[in-house]
């Protein structure tokens, strides 16, 4: 797929992912009482990243993120996780939740806040991880590069695994050379 | 209290990330740090032993996790799981202290490996602490992945592989069986608490019943401690590094077959199977796995075979135990985990210093190796049960048990004390070879070639094994009050025995004098020329057999998948349908006057709504219509963005939003998927795979699906739940849930556990993807083609080779 061959596109793209994602985290964090919520900002974040890509190409996107989206992913489900453990300690039963009531905040005034938040946050980046994840794959996989990038190789294979998918000299660097502004 | 036997279960796992943090820069020296784990457990294990254990008394602590379930946090003190969680971290002690000498910087991942030892510890002190079967079969499932990850630590060996999938395999099927005769066992006696069910919460069950359970978990059992007929995959786990072999498949893992039927002797002691099932298959067991360690040449592999042996004495006691209770049984485990540790350390060391692991090849070794000599010597002599040592002292007990069940009327009474007694000789042969064939003889080239002595910590755990060998088998009464602290109500009988070095010239003795003989016979016979070229027979190989199988069913799989043309979805489309418009289509007209939803009337028609039907039917007539699969795929997209107008008539803003998000982002990860395939492969329909009486054939099958659909929501517009659940929820999401969006409360707090489950199947669905993503490998020439190379198989090829030839 060519990318970034569009100025206008590109301009409003690059305005326009920092207006979905303040919308996204702003749905994940009125979840609990409006529309909204983890799941839902999630995918708003990862559409997000659609455009980018189809924007500026798969490279850039993944510059922007910078980690790698399965790592978001694993974090998430390690916060719910350990959100849902919490209560143990204190001898209630798994998953239990905890609210509390301030008052009279600068700014905010009153404000009710609890575990359900940190759960949601975890299930939000669950959602942005995998969901990033895939679009990055399909992405470069008609980018003409690799599905995986070699740290990532690294990553997901053994130490002395060969690469099934390798980038061919010539062709590939052309290939590589035509993604990306 | 309780916070002290939570600390010394989860030292383990807390101790895992700083393990894990600095595992790179520590290297080798990363087990000086996981020692901290195994000394803390065992220093709060011993202290709640002298502290809060009395002898048959029993503690219970609980922490509701999933009460729902029946599934809590239950975790019991008795003798039983003391012994066992001492063996557990004691040995721990000695082998992370042995590991951290052994694994040399020569070795790499030292963080993964000590993890993977942490998180193995931690499991094997959950399940011998575990008061709930549940739980305890959690963390039983868990010291079996984590001794499949140690197993295959060195994985680029492919035999490090085959023996950690071997065992993974064959632990974790028979663990299912354990699981269905745990669910069995609990449903029939109304409880999973192990405590409830050691008082006899079972006894009203049916006999058939407890039965079943029994032989399920006994398979169970059986598969862990690799008894007949799983034997064989002890021997192929031991291509793990030794200090894995040595702590996990001769002291701890294995034992916990040995460890659950003790948890188990009081429930199940009645059942009629108890005994005969037992003692067949263990005593069975301990003679053929003696045979075949009489047979291998590897130094490891005689070790698990005789480790093998002496497993199937130690659960074939518990089937010969009677009602009231067994005595001495503690005693032979730990006479097992002293001699047998310290030798597969031994064996170690003599790998490390040699790098020759087979018998034959060794020998001469007692100059350069003075002090391991002793303490082989000391641990061989345990092993074979020779008088000074803590194994003659278990085998003069063994011996007086096995007469006494001679003497009773049991069948079989004469099975065990025979198949022990001709097991035992072998045991001293093979014994004595480990000891001749590693350091008698005239010296070995081959071993000395690459030859350099072990330092003194490296021997330094085997010495204090063998120490404790020497020093319990002359004053076994110091062991004996030990033990009898730690005496389990049930499982023991209360009387209190002391033991004792000499009991005069008994009928034990003397037997145990004649196997000393019998050994030495064999052994000296055997020594001519048999060993120089023994070797197990095939048939007595079962691995091959498992690896035979375990290759196989890919590829049976395979050829049913042709067999079935699994490759041509439409015929399979239309079997599905057809059948569904056939049964379900057919039994409503037979029950057609009681079904007959009635037609709607002219109240049920809204004009909105009448619009956006009509708009969904006119999408699909695009779809029907539209040559271009990315125009058919925009039309299939506007019937989900048009059912969001539903959602917001049956005020549900946020099922609106998240169906208009899903819908953009499957819709363009669709088209980018449909990126891939060239432009030819869509020029030609799917229309002309089929003849004209087969598309009549599908209209009608259409047209059918289309009636039961209309039929369905009819249906479903007369008819109301009588009890809907939602109402529970509108009403309690402010009080309980402390949200005014139900749907969110729903999700986060009221299901939460459903949406976690969710997410972690996301997390899963994701990496299998990953997997199957690196697994496609494009040619140089799709490379070559770009982008939109052509599409790697299926029907892409297919139409495109079609539509050539259509072009010709």
């Amino acid at each position: 797929m060519k990318t970034g061959d569009s100025y206008i596109f590109r301009s409003v793209a690059s305005f326009l992912f920092f207006v979905i994602n303040v919308f996204a985290v702003y749905l994940l964090l009125r979840g609990h009482n409006l529309p909204g919520g983890g799941f839902i900002g999630g995918l708003g974040s990862a559409l997000s990243l659609i455009m980018l890509s189809m924007a500026y190409g798969v490279r850039e996107a993944q510059k922007v993120l910078r980690v790698d989206p399965v790592r978001l992913a694993t974090v998430g489900l390690l916060l719910a996780v350990v959100t849902g453990m919490l209560p143990l300690f204190l001898g209630e039963p798994f998953l239990r939740h905890f609210h509390w009531k301030f008052d009279g905040l600068p700014l905010l005034g009153k404000l009710e806040v609890g575990t359900p938040l940190l759960f949601d946050i975890g299930i939000f980046l669950v959602v942005v991880g995998v969901t990033a994840k895939m679009i990055f794959v399909l992405f470069r996989s008609i980018s003409g590069l690799t599905a995986l990038n070699p740290s990532e190789w690294r990553r997901y294979s053994a130490d002395l695994e060969e690469p099934v998918e390798r980038e061919h000299s010539r062709s590939s660097s052309e290939l590589e050379t035509e993604d990306g502004p | 209290m309780v916070a002290l036997l939570f600390t010394a279960i989860l030292l383990p796992f807390l101790l895992l990330p700083a393990v894990l943090a600095v595992g790179d820069r520590w290297r080798a020296r990363t087990g000086w740090l996981a020692l901290a784990a195994p000394v803390g457990s065992f220093a709060i294990l011993l202290h709640l032993a002298l502290t809060v254990a009395e002898p048959g008394g029993r503690l219970v602590v609980e922490l509701a996790w999933v009460p729902s379930l029946g599934l809590d946090f239950t975790f019991m003190i008795d003798g039983l799981s003391l012994f066992f969680g001492l063996v557990v971290s004691g040995m721990g002690i000695l082998v992370v202290f042995y590991a951290s000498h052994y694994l040399d910087d020569h070795y790499r991942h030292h963080d993964r490996f000590y993890a993977y030892l942490l998180l193995f510890m931690g499991a094997m002190l959950g399940t011998v602490l575990a008061g709930n079967l549940l739980l305890l079969f959690v963390f039983w499932e868990l010291t079996g992945i984590t001794s499949f990850l140690l197993i295959g630590f060195l994985h680029e060996k492919s035999e490090s592989r085959d023996g950690a999938r071997m065992a993974l395999l064959v632990t974790a099927t028979t663990g299912l069986a354990m699981l269905a005769g745990i669910v069995l066992l609990g449903q029939a006696a109304g409880t999973y608490e192990i405590a409830a069910l050691m008082d006899g919460a079972a006894r009203n069950a049916s006999p058939g019943t407890l039965s079943a359970a029994f032989v399920l978990i006994a398979i169970g059992a059986l598969g862990k401690s690799a008894q007949f007929p799983f034997h064989f995959w002890l021997p192929n786990a031991m291509a793990a590094p030794t200090p894995v072999s040595a702590y996990l498949h001769s002291a701890t893992m294995v034992k916990l077959g040995v460890f659950l039927i003790a948890r188990i002797f009081p429930v199940f002691q009645g059942v009629e199977l108890w005994a005969p099932l037992l003692i067949t298959i263990c005593f069975g067991t301990m003679l053929l796995a003696a045979v075949l360690a009489l047979l291998s040449q590897d130094l490891k592999a005689i070790l698990a075979f005789s480790t093998v042996s002496q497993l199937g004495f130690l659960i074939g006691f518990y089937g010969m135990g009677p009602a009231g209770g067994v005595q001495g049984d503690l005693l032979h485990i730990a006479s097992h985990v002293f001699y047998k540790g310290c030798l597969f350390m031994v064996v170690g060391i003599v790998d490390h210093s040699t790098g020759v692991r087979d018998i034959r090849q060794l020998g001469g070794l007692r100059r350069e190796l003075p002090l391991l000599a002793g303490i082989t010597l000391v641990a061989a002599a345990s092993m074979a049960g020779l008088p000074g040592t803590l194994g003659f002292i278990s085998k003069e007990y063994m011996l007086k048990d096995m007469f006494a069940y001679w003497e009773g009327s049991a069948a079989l009474a004469w099975y065990p004390l025979v198949f022990v007694g001709v097991a035992s000789a072998l045991k001293v042969a093979f014994s004595a070879r480990i000891y001749w064939g590693i350091f008698g003889g005239p010296p070995s080239e081959k071993a000395l070639a690459h030859f350099h002595a072990p330092g003194l910590g490296m021997q330094l755990a085997p010495l204090l094994l063998a120490g404790a060998c020497l020093l319990f088998g002359l004053f076994p009464g110091l062991l004996g009050t030990g033990l009898a602290a730690l005496q389990t109500a049930g499982l023991h009988d209360p009387t209190v025995v002391h033991y004792s070095l000499w009991h005069g010239v008994t009928r034990e003795f003397l037997t145990s004098l004649l196997i000393m003989a019998a050994g030495a016979v064999v052994f000296f016979w055997l020594r001519r020329s048999f060993w120089a070229r023994a070797r197990i027979p095939a048939p007595l190989r079962f691995d091959a057999g498992f690896e035979g199988l375990v290759t196989a069913v890919p590829k049976w799989a395979k050829a049913l998948g042709l067999a079935l043309r699994f490759d041509r979805q439409f015929d399979y489309l239309a079997i599905a349908l057809g059948f569904m418009v056939l049964m379900v289509g057919g039994y409503w007209w037979t029950q057609r006057t009681v079904l007959w939803p009635g037609l709607p009337t002219e109240a049920d028609f809204d004009p909105v709504r009448t619009l956006v039907v009509g708009l969904i039917a006119l999408a699909m007539a695009m779809i029907i219509v539209m040559r271009r699969w990315t125009s058919q795929l925009i039309a299939v997209s506007i019937i989900g963005f048009l059912i969001t107008f539903y959602y917001v008539l049956f005020r549900a803003p946020d099922l609106a939003m998240t169906q208009i998000l899903v819908e953009s982002a499957t819709l363009l990860l669709v088209l980018l998927l449909l990126a891939r395939f060239p432009r030819s492969a869509e020029i030609s329909e799917i229309g002309w795979f089929f003849s004209g009486r087969r598309q009549a054939v599908n209209l009608a099958i259409s047209a059918g699906v289309g009636l039961l659909a209309t039929l369905a929501a009819l249906m479903a517009m007369q008819h109301r739940h009588p009890d809907p659940s939602g109402d529970y929820y509108l009403a309690n999401t402010v009080p309980l849930a402390h949200g005014t969006n139900t749907v969110n409360t729903i999700l986060v707090d009221f299901r939460g556990f459903d949406t976690l489950l969710e997410a972690t199947v996301l997390v899963i669905a994701c990496l299998g993807a990953i997997g199957l993503v690196m697994r496609y490998r494009r040619t140089a020439e799709e490379y070559a083609a770009g982008a939109m190379g052509p599409a790697g198989y299926g029907l892409g090829r297919k139409t495109e080779k079609k539509a050539e030839e259509a072009d010709q």
